[in-house]
């Protein structure tokens, strides 16, 4: 560890509070502007603004539009995290497998994370395309009729939670890899020895290994499952009737279809609130020394 | 599992296992063989009955062809190449700097300044581009590349500077110092030590800040609103809402956006799967 002393080291001192400055404004101006916009009344962003104090609060949250929102975005994050997490562990534990082409096949496995979720969406409207589409064209030879996937409230949250684990799966299962690879094999070993099944080696030496990496899956997922606006905007747009409603998209429809700019921020800010008790979950397991080292 | 014990296993445990790697193949490839393959036939191909493998393939390209006539697709790749390459660089550049001085000097608020970096990277994009909005609109940056570029930034430099604080922390103070004592200024250490040493990090986070510009749908959409500003997402998307079932147009546009993606991580997809498994990466 060094003091800033000669000239050289003063240029970095001033580089990096130049730097910091930057990322600071770019981050923090914003997130204090949205919290300031939630205590006004406007209509767009360029219009004059009003303040109003509370009220933008007290009305969101006597609405139950945003109780259904958060409960929701809650209910989302939660099934779409645990499928992933499930689907995640299952195929790590495949692509651990001594096979040939190993390396091709977890290739493979990680392409649907490379693509931009509009992709992912305009493909899914192609494969349930109300009369061409492949999975359409399916369900009706199946003898299901013409199934209205995006009609019923349950069928398209279905539709956006399979698209986000298709998705987000190889998250977990790069993740849940690499974890597996840092056990010794001995451990195995002298389970088996000890005559414990596939199922009891992975209860009683995968998991508890892997607990910590477990735990920081499932919470950057939850977190970043429950902050997702685009591919529910791409898919269901909300709908059918608010059904998929869920936080982002309130907070985006309130802020430019309902011209209430200050509803908007307000959603947002409250949104700021319930991330910001996962994130102080998230430093109270992991601090941060002990996540550097561990890289 | 080791060799000798997979090949120990029964017959029906070994297929079984086999059938598992074939299903997770198969839900991973067929959304994206269905893209390419619906992209390659001919427009009225698509009207018929859909069969899995295509009998005949559309060498013009009509597909393609009527994307780049009839929308702004062309610009809007050229929008999306110039927006990516730019946050790469200033991402590279300001992480760099930050992460280095963090973990060389005697910096007060060390742990704070990391610590809100992950806590920024955690944060939701909408809820940023909203009031970004606001405020690149009073800056007279409405509907202006330069914003998305800025945008896009909040997403790359706390990833950036989360992974080289990993990567500089883990690499010995020693060498810059020999290199000092045998006459490099701390600038001449730094670029002749420790940038050659941190190259694969280097990789990492610019194919990461490159990805994460690219993909991105919610900054551009918010923050633009002509056709010719749009970046390649957002154009896509609104193809979607413009014309009626153009079904072979829109995969031809998401092959072009995907296409560029596939080809960098054909190359260099250790350097992605390190990242990922780093356990650093937004998505």
């Amino acid at each position: 560890m060094r003091d800033f002393t000669t000239p050289t080291d003063r240029l970095i001192l001033g580089a990096f509070v130049l730097s910091i400055l930057l990322v600071g404004a770019l981050i923090a101006v914003p997130v204090l502007h949205a919290v300031q916009l939630s205590f006004y009344k406007a209509e767009s962003f360029i219009s004059a603004r009003q303040w109003v104090g509370l009220a933008n609060y007290t009305r969101v949250l006597a609405d139950p539009a945003f109780w259904h929102a958060f409960a929701l975005g809650l209910g989302f994050a939660l099934i779409a995290m645990g499928l992933q997490l499930v689907l995640g562990i299952a195929f790590a534990q495949l692509l651990n497998l001594p096979l040939r082409g190993r390396a091709f096949v977890r290739g493979v496995v990680v392409l649907p994370y490379l693509l931009p979720t509009v992709v992912i969406a305009v493909t899914t409207h192609w494969l349930l395309d109300g009369a061409y589409g492949l999975f359409t064209v399916w369900a009706q030879q199946l003898g299901f009729g013409r199934p209205a996937w995006y009609d019923h409230p349950v069928s398209a949250a279905l539709l956006v939670i399979i698209a986000s684990v298709w998705t987000w799966t190889p998250f977990v299962t790069i993740t849940f890899l690499a974890g597996l690879q840092s056990i010794p094999t001995s451990l195995y070993e002298a389970a088996r020895v000890d005559g414990a099944g596939a199922w009891k080696r992975f209860w009683h030496v995968t998991v508890p290994m892997l607990k910590p990496l477990l735990l920081v899956v499932v919470l950057l997922r939850s977190i970043w499952m429950f902050n997702k606006f685009d591919i529910v905007w791409l898919i269901t747009k909300g709908g059918p009737l608010g059904a998929t409603e869920h936080l982002p998209i309130l907070s985006y429809r309130k802020a430019f279809n309902q011209f209430d700019v200050g509803g908007g921020a307000a959603v947002a800010t409250l949104s700021f609130l319930v991330l910001s008790v996962m994130i102080a979950f998230y430093f109270w397991y992991f601090p941060l020394d002990e996540k550097g080292s561990e890289k | 599992m080791s060799e000798s014990l997979f090949a120990r296993l029964p017959f029906w445990a070994r297929a079984a296992l086999w059938l598992g790697v074939a299903l997770m193949c198969i839900w991973s490839l067929f959304p994206i063989y269905w893209m390419v393959v619906s992209s390659l036939r001919t427009p009225q191909d698509l009207f018929l009955p859909p069969v899995l493998i295509p009998k005949s393939i559309d060498w013009k390209f009509e597909n393609y062809t009527n994307l780049l006539e009839l929308t702004d697709y062309a610009q809007q790749f050229k929008n999306s190449v110039l927006v990516a390459l730019a946050v790469v660089v200033i991402t590279l550049l300001l992480s760099v700097i930050i992460a280095y001085t963090v973990t060389r000097y005697r910096v007060p608020g060390k742990s704070i300044i990391v610590g809100s970096m992950l806590y920024a990277y955690m944060f939701p994009p909408l809820l940023l581009a909203i009031p970004m909005l606001s405020i690149f609109a009073r800056m007279g940056l409405a509907d202006n590349l330069l914003a998305v570029v800025l945008a896009h930034c909040t997403l790359t430099l706390p990833l950036g500077v989360w992974l080289f604080w990993g990567f500089f922390k883990g690499m010995p103070f020693d060498l810059e110092e020999a290199a000092m004592v045998d006459g490099c200024t701390r600038l001449g250490a730094f670029i002749r030590v420790v940038l050659p040493l941190s190259l694969p990090g280097i990789v990492t986070v610019a194919i990461f800040a490159f990805l994460l510009s690219w993909t991105d749908y919610v900054f551009s959409f918010v923050l633009v609103s002509s056709d010719s500003n749009k970046t390649l997402p957002v154009g896509l998307a609104s193809i979607l809402g413009t014309f009626d079932a153009r079904w072979g147009e829109l995969m031809a546009g998401a092959t072009l956006i995907a296409a560029p993606l596939f080809v960098i991580f054909a190359f260099l997809s250790r350097y992605f799967i390190q990242g990922l498994a780093a356990g650093a990466v937004k998505g």
